[in-house]
């Protein structure tokens, strides 16, 4: 017990990372059910539970969408609640994660992507999260294990701001991040409770008490129903600012920062911009070094933000560059490109300018996105930056 | 000499708490539903958190009817979601140590067929709540469609009459009986023509949900989609009872009892002649339906005789 609360550094796995930063801030309501390569959070969470090192209701539902429909009621009766997820179970609880987003309950939700569809897609890649894209959630995603405990408390800090209420999805990539092990900055309770006491000091949310008569799903129709909407998009809106000023709060309190919706890695120099996310984004960064080196005006910038997508921020990053690539982990179906290709595609009358983008489809279904792809897909966006015809779209390997 | 003081009903007894509905609720003309849910309310009390979906009782619980309201605390969910979501209310209230009686009310299509899993699951958990389920013996909101609370040979829009098939071809899913599997604290059948009965039986589910799940099923005719008259729906309650076709019992903490024992059974003819969705039934229908009938209820005997 005072081991947990006490603030230490450990080797541990990106999934026990995620549990860790659970339990740091302490959910009401727990609900969750096991897939792999989500399991261990689940596991990990019940031993503590077992151990009465955590206090939480702990509900050991029969089925995800149980455990998101269970987080959703716990949520609009004023717990803090949290489960975690991946893939097939992530989707699984769709109709019940459009009631949580729709009822503006900040409930905080870890999903380990992992590959649909197939009874053999047992192996990481986004496009779990790519499914769920426009349920109304706030999306982030980690790089790294410590990451993922950092986002985990910055998740809640998020979710459950007065001027947001929305709930939050932390990815990270199945395999390569939820078995990692690293060391890790474990902080203290007393050190969260201190960085979350600011939600103390805001109006109390809205939340079903009984005996008030007050209903929680009754939008209605017609006027009640777009107003509900209107502002559900407004406060996706001022998620941006808040997901910088809450990224640089915690670099104040805990000393990392990763610089909110995005990071824009030696890209204010650079002819030439990488685009990618998750933990594809370590080995991009040692390419981008090795080439910098090697004379090549090379950026990359890692997206954290995917819902709502970092438009400004993005675009200022991109504007005046000579070529863009992206590097995507899961497909778009329809615009026969990634999601972040796609994505990236449709700011371009916001950068104001047509910029020449690539798009590579990697690291599917557990391929490896090694520093040899990464270093042929830079070759590829130095050539087109240079004037060269180029392809669209490449699937590596 | 002592004033006469008028005796109430006996079933006024029970009502610990004021109607919590307004006037004028939104139900078909004779419905049972109204009866129904006044009757929770007066009982449950204002303490109540009334979880419920899309369906007959929405518009009224859960608002989408202005001229309609109530007094309590509701939450709307999706068809899969009413156990799962009443089971985070329920475990948020015991967090924060805040008294609440937590209720599910549905029909039998969320109950039995699309909120089963989450209902088993819960039960399984022994969640603290109320589960209420108003059996009217198909999804009567989206159209007098088939359950698996439609009993054998009962036409519904989708089980219709024809040339090839008269009806539905199986019985039903006996929930009730399924539910007092589950080793909760207590179940109850119920219905609106016995509501002494059903009355006793709200209260003590209400008092057993505060050691875990209590599950009620509710005998609750349609008129439109069963095609009877207006005035007939507490008659069809009385004759499902009469003729062992829906027989009240409980089951409290593992002991099964009949609530309401009945001497001489009816036939089950006098059952389906007041209801139009079983008037193509022949005499081997009704034979094979009596049959259905007599099984169901040799096996409440026997659970209610250990």
């Amino acid at each position: 017990m005072n081991a947990l609360a006490d603030k230490h550094v450990k080797v541990i796995t990106g999934n026990a990372a995620a549990a860790h930063g659970a339990r740091l801030c302490r959910p009401d309501v727990v609900a969750a059910y096991p897939i792999t390569p989500q399991s261990e959070v689940v596991e990990q969470l019940a031993k503590w539970h077992a151990d009465g090192s955590i206090d939480c209701e702990y509900v050991t539902v029969e089925g995800e969408n149980s455990a998101q429909n269970v987080v959703c009621g716990a949520s609009m009766a004023g717990s803090r609640a949290y489960t975690a997820t991946s893939s097939y179970g992530l989707v699984y609880m769709y109709d019940a994660m459009l009631n949580t987003a729709g009822y503006r309950a900040p409930v905080v939700m870890v999903n380990v992507n992992r590959e649909p569809p197939g009874i053999h897609a047992v192996c990481s890649g986004q496009q779990d999260m790519i499914c769920v894209r426009d349920s109304g959630w706030v999306q982030l995603i980690a790089e790294n294990c410590q990451e993922i405990l950092d986002l985990s408390i910055q998740a809640f800090r998020l979710a459950e701001d007065h001027g947001i209420q929305l709930p939050v999805i932390l990815n990270y990539d199945g395999y390569y991040l939820s078995y990692l092990a690293e060391a890790v900055n474990i902080p203290s309770v007393a050190e969260v409770d201190d960085y979350l006491s600011i939600l103390k000091t805001q109006p109390k949310r809205p939340t079903l008490i009984p005996g008030q008569g007050i209903g929680c799903g009754s939008h209605g129709i017609g006027p009640g129903f777009v107003e509900a909407r209107k502002k559900h998009m407004d406060a996706l809106d001022r998620v941006y600012q808040m997901v910088d000023d809450i990224d640089a709060e915690f670099d104040q309190a805990f000393g990392r920062g990763y610089g909110g919706q995005l990071e824009a890695y030696r890209c204010e120099d650079a002819d030439i911009i990488l685009v990618t996310s998750g933990s594809a984004v370590g080995t991009a960064r040692t390419v981008v070094n090795a080439r910098r080196e090697a004379g090549i005006k090379v950026g990359l910038v890692k997206i954290r933000l995917f819902r709502p997508w970092p438009i400004q921020r993005l675009a200022r990053v991109l504007k005046g560059k000579k070529a863009i690539g992206i590097l995507d982990r899961s497909l778009c179906f329809g615009w026969g490109c990634g999601p972040l290709h796609m994505e990236t595609k449709a700011i371009i009358p916001t950068i104001g300018e047509f910029i020449p983008m690539l798009g590579f489809i990697d690291g599917l279904a557990n391929m490896d996105i090694t520093k040899e792809h990464i270093d042929k897909m830079i070759d590829d966006i130095y050539s087109a930056s240079k004037g060269n015809s180029y392809q669209e779209v490449t699937w590596l390997p | 000499m002592a004033a006469k003081i008028k005796k109430l009903p006996k079933v006024c007894d029970y009502f610990q708490n004021e109607d919590q509905f307004s006037s004028g609720v939104a139900y078909c003309a004779g419905c049972t539903l109204e009866l129904h849910a006044r009757m929770v309310s007066k009982i449950m009390g204002k303490e109540t958190v009334i979880v419920g979906t899309p369906s007959c009782s929405a518009p009224v619980l859960n608002g989408q009817n202005a001229a309609a309201w109530h007094k309590m605390g509701h939450y709307a969910c999706t068809m899969t979601g009413v156990a799962s979501s009443a089971t985070g209310l329920t475990r948020a209230y015991q967090k924060a140590g805040t008294d609440a009686t937590v209720v599910c009310f549905t029909g039998d299509g969320c109950a039995q067929d699309i909120g089963f899993q989450t209902l088993s699951g819960a039960a399984e958990r022994n969640e603290k709540m109320v589960y209420i389920c108003y059996d009217n013996e198909g999804y009567m909101n989206t159209g007098i469609q088939r359950s698996s609370a439609t009993p054998y040979s009962v036409a519904t829009s989708t089980t219709p009459v024809g040339k090839a098939r008269k009806g539905k071809e199986t019985g039903s899913k006996n929930l009730p009986l399924i539910m007092s599997l589950h080793d909760i604290p207590y179940v109850a059948t119920a219905t609106l023509s016995h509501l002494e009965d059903y009355a006793k039986k709200l209260t003590k589910a209400k008092e057993k949900s505060k050691e875990g799940f209590a599950y009620v099923h509710v005998f609750c005719p349609c008129l439109v989609g069963w095609k009877i008259p207006m005035d007939s729906s507490i008659q069809v309650c009385r004759a499902a009872v009469r003729t062992n076709f829906f027989p009240l019992w409980e089951c409290e903490d593992g002991k099964y009892k009949i609530t309401k024992e009945i001497n001489k059974p009816k036939p089950i003819a006098d059952l389906t002649q007041l209801m139009g969705k079983y008037n193509h039934m022949d005499e081997q229908m009704l034979a094979n339906f009596q049959q259905i009938v007599d099984r169901r209820f040799n096996v409440l005997q026997t659970l209610c005789s250990i």
